[in-house]
């Protein structure tokens, strides 16, 4: 396994490389600069020219790309113009507060696509799995940033349960409790709302797991010897049914980044996506560029994670 | 407006037209009464017995910025301490780069302007008066300034505002490792900065420390400008920055999580992009501020109306105009209104920009330059009915190029090109641009199809530029239209100077600072006169407008009269609407005021109640 680990990741360079000229060139191609925005009468043109050449806007792309490149490899990201800080610095700022929206997102989907998929699955063609197969076409058919939309302005205005924005509450102790439970207070609201559209896929692949392995030879064979129900499905139905939803969990943390994107934006959540928009509305390249790399690299591991969990949890399979 | 403050020029930002962007510079509607203290502190403290009626909409469901007052009625008594709630209206997170002399961008502004101020205030006309925490005094010809720094003037930590400290800053912003946007037309007028800035002095020649609180400073040319705005006048804490190297000064802590000012309130804790909590500052110079705390927040447009409603907020810093017509009866609020220092115009392309001369270029051929097809298309637009149409009057019909912000400038008795459609026809036809088919040709017979281009942003952007297109049909113009994106729309109008040769016309808008000098928006060699427009009549008046004679302000006048005439008279470019910016204020908020020259400050916004009213 460990070879396949390796020869995976030997892949991912090319992989990753390719992705960073076509963000970079993407980036590039974008009319304006991160100076566009200045425009300011007061200050002098070639004072602005000036800014240009020190940043190195007027240089070649593949110049730019490559003073890019060797400087990211030595762990420098660049400096971001709109916020004058390192990239570096500034995405470490708002990671966490990613990091902690997607964990938070997991633990919702999971916590409604089990119970909801079993129950679909056991009991399939009763009201129960007609209300929530009917729940994850809604689910398939409502686009996240409108679902978003609602539930902010329905827990978040109308019944004034949630914050309608930021990420704790202001002058908080951090590291207290308080912090803490204000922090969480704050992320329930969107991790459930992006939770409710991305769990519907892993609700229909449990139920569909399900209905196929409950018609399984063993399962007839297990009810033959006389298992009760209860066992049959819950040490031989449901364990056979989790293996394909383990193995999706690499690509549910790649369906994240997308989500975040849109809710931290709707929430003025400010966490990497959010940043990430605004970054391309001011033409704040090095941000723009180090955020896409990250999210490839962040999908491509997702990816490798799935394949890894598939050949651990199936025996089935094996990577060689 | 704090950030205009800097800026002797006419202008800032250009915002994108009807979404101001978080960008825009044009914050009128700012949380601070502080830059502007003429008349007695009190005068407009006193309290009023009865809350005064909203402003209302007439039957046709239309306002007029005229019936807005500038600052809030006082209703009960104020109350000890207390804290208030302010809302940073931005869909980003503020920047959080917190010192005057580093920030870019109306956000950090917002957050700065709780916690520091500028050495000089200025009054509604916004000339720099005596009544800040320094006092100065001009030479004989106007060039040579002496400022005395106020002996109860302090830092946040007790140390003393010294001369060193404003000089400090100067030098800051002329060093060539400086990463802020402040190197402007205004520091290279210090006398020796230039120099200094190219590594041939050591020192800025031109200002020269007298003693611990006092400070000279030598400008190269003495214009009218200078005293409003042209001069630098935040410090920089010498005790703290002293030692960081500039490059890193930006980046370093002291800027972005413990800031220091001299302001009423000291910054007590920052959520980097969200919030900011501020504590009393007792020892503020000009006395204890009223309230104990300060709580800073960002909100979204999409969420401020609901945050004022529940009580949320109390305050804001600029509210997205297009929700007041909905909400014109919230129970819980006052209404605010100034008018914007902001015009929206459109423009002719009348020429080229020659980067190397760093001149504009008229083209005498250029398909725009016959001035009665200019007009033609002025007459053809009805401004009035724009305004009140799509902005329910709180936008209107605009004459002149300097907006009725600078009421004494705005020459009110022009009326510019009225509506008249009809005339617009006539003016063409005796011009040759006679119909063929639905469309007119150009004198010489050839085909006539005009390129304008306008911003995207807001709901009403494209129904606008189309109602333009439209009115532009009705007298026989073929007007194509495109829609851009902010960045898309100036690399095309040329804020490179590399000018799209295909564009003819376009509709932009300006933010004005606080100096009326249109120098840096319509002068020969302005990079931002977008519609290369020159002439020697226009290149006079501009220079008159700063000249020495001009220090007569009856003279200024008159010379800004006449330039405003000659702009009708060439339509380079036409102004279309004025603006009006208000700003929602919880009724329990006291003391408080927007505009310039109110004559109320920071420390003396108060609150009548512990919690906020909540709308009905």
């Amino acid at each position: 396994m460990w070879r396949t680990v390796a020869r995976r990741t030997t892949i991912m360079i090319p992989q990753i490389v390719l992705l960073s000229i076509l963000v970079f060139l993407l980036a590039r191609s974008m009319p304006g600069d991160a100076l566009t925005g200045l425009i300011d009468p007061s200050i002098d043109p070639a004072a602005i020219e000036e800014q240009r050449v020190k940043l190195g806007l007027n240089n070649p792309w593949y110049e730019q790309y490559w003073d890019w490149v060797t400087n990211a490899l030595q762990g420098d990201l660049g400096q971001s113009f709109r916020f004058k800080m390192p990239v570096t610095d500034l995405i470490g700022e708002r990671i966490a507060n990613t990091f902690w929206l997607s964990l938070a997102t997991l633990v919702i989907t999971y916590l409604i696509a089990i119970p909801l998929g079993i129950i679909s699955g056991r009991y399939n063609d009763t009201l129960a799995d007609r209300m929530i197969t009917g729940y994850t076409y809604i689910g398939f058919a409502a686009p996240l940033f409108i679902f978003a939309l609602l539930m902010l302005w329905a827990f978040g205005f109308h019944f004034g349960w949630f914050p309608t924005g930021g990420s704790v509450a202001p002058g908080m102790e951090p590291g207290s409790l308080s912090y803490i439970m204000s922090k969480l207070y704050h992320l329930l609201l969107p991790a459930t709302s992006m939770a409710l559209i991305t769990t519907v896929t892993t609700v229909q692949l449990l139920r569909s797991e399900i209905i196929d392995t409950k018609h399984k030879d063993f399962v007839h064979t297990a009810r033959a010897k006389g298992a009760s129900e209860s066992r049959i499905y819950n040490r031989h139905i449901l364990r056979n049914s989790l293996l394909p939803i383990a193995a999706f969990f690499g690509y549910e943390i790649t369906g994240l980044i997308g989500g975040t994107v849109f809710i931290e934006s709707i929430f003025s959540y400010p966490g990497m996506g959010e940043l990430f928009l605004s970054s391309i509305s001011v033409r704040d390249f090095t941000v723009v560029t180090s955020l896409v790399l990250l999210y490839g690299i962040a999908a491509i591991l997702g990816a490798l994670l799935s394949d890894l969990i598939l050949s651990m949890v199936d025996p089935r399979i094996r990577i060689k | 407006m704090r950030k205009t403050i800097r800026s002797k020029s006419w202008l800032l930002l250009t915002l994108s037209l009807f979404l101001v962007l978080a960008a825009c510079t044009s914050n009128n509607g700012g949380n601070d009464p502080s830059p502007s203290p003429s008349g007695s502190p009190d005068a407009s403290a006193s309290p009023s017995p009865s809350a005064s009626a909203p402003p209302a909409a007439n039957e046709d469901g239309l306002f007029n910025i005229s019936d807005f007052s500038n600052k809030k009625t006082n209703q009960g008594e104020p109350l000890k301490g207390g804290s208030l709630n302010y809302g940073l209206v931005s869909d980003t997170p503020f920047a959080g780069t917190l010192n005057y002399v580093f920030y870019s961008g109306t956000p950090d502004s917002e957050v700065l302007g709780w916690f520091d101020e500028g050495m000089l205030t200025w009054d509604a006309s916004y000339v720099y008066t005596n009544d800040g925490p320094a006092t100065y005094e001009a030479s004989e010809d106007g060039k040579t300034f002496t400022f005395t720094i106020r002996d109860n003037v302090n830092w946040h930590d007790g140390q003393p505002v010294t001369a060193e400290d404003w000089l400090f800053a100067h030098e800051v912003i002329g060093h060539p490792d400086y990463d802020g946007p402040r190197y402007d037309s205004n520091m290279t007028n210090v006398v020796g900065m230039e120099e200094y800035h190219d590594g041939k002095a050591d020192t800025i020649s031109g200002i020269e420390v007298l003693g611990d609180k006092q400070l000279r400073i030598t400008y190269k040319q003495a214009t009218p400008s200078l005293i409003t705005g042209g001069i630098w006048t935040y410090p920089l804490a010498k005790h703290i920055f002293g030692d960081i190297p500039v490059a890193k000064m930006s980046a370093s802590p002291e800027v972005r999580e413990k800031p220091i000012g001299i302001g009423p309130y000291k910054v007590e804790s920052i959520v980097p992009g969200e919030s900011v909590v501020y504590a009393k500052n007792a020892d503020y110079w000009r006395g204890e501020p009223a309230l104990d705390k300060v709580v800073l927040k960002v909100v979204n447009p999409s969420n401020v109306v609901q945050e004022l409603k529940s009580g949320g907020i109390d305050i804001v810093g600029d509210f997205p105009i297009d929700q007041f017509p909905d909400n014109a009866d919230m129970s819980n609020v006052e209404w605010l209104g100034v008018v914007d220092r902001a015009y929206t115009y459109i423009g002719f392309k009348l020429g080229k920009w020659d980067a190397e001369a760093g001149q504009v270029v008229p083209d005498a051929n250029a398909k725009m330059a016959d001035v009665n097809l200019r007009k033609a298309m002025w007459m053809a637009v009805d401004n009035d009915l724009v305004g009140k149409r799509f902005y329910n009057g709180l936008r209107w019909n605009a004459t002149t190029l300097i907006p009725p912000s600078h009421p004494e400038y705005h020459d009110a008795s022009n009326p510019g090109v009225t509506y008249d459609p009809e005339g617009a026809k006539k003016l063409l036809e005796e011009a040759g641009y006679k119909l063929n088919g639905d469309f007119r040709t150009k004198p010489d017979g050839s085909e006539l199809t005009i390129n304008f281009i306008s911003m995207t942003g807001g709901e009403i952007a494209e129904p606008l530029a189309q109602y333009y297109v439209q009115s532009w049909k009705d007298i026989g113009l073929n007007v194509n239209l495109e829609m851009l994106e902010f960045n898309t729309f100036y690399n095309r109008v040329g804020d490179t100077g590399e000018d799209d040769p295909s564009v003819d016309v376009y509709q932009a808008a300006w933010s004005v600072g606080i100096d009326v000098d249109p120098a840096g928006l319509y002068g020969r060699d302005a990079l931002y006169n977008f519609s290369r427009f020159a002439s020697e009549e226009n290149d006079r008046l501009i220079a008159e407008g700063i000249s020495e004679k001009a220090f007569d302000k009856a003279y200024r006048l008159e010379v800004y009269k006449e330039w405003q005439e000659l702009m009708v008279k060439e339509i380079p470019v036409f102004p279309t609407l004025y603006r009006s910016a208000l700003a929602p204020v919880n009724n329990r908020v006291l003391n408080y005021a927007i505009g310039d020259g109110t004559g109320m400050y920071v420390y003396q916004i108060a609150v009548s109640q512990d919690q906020p009213f909540v709308a009905e």
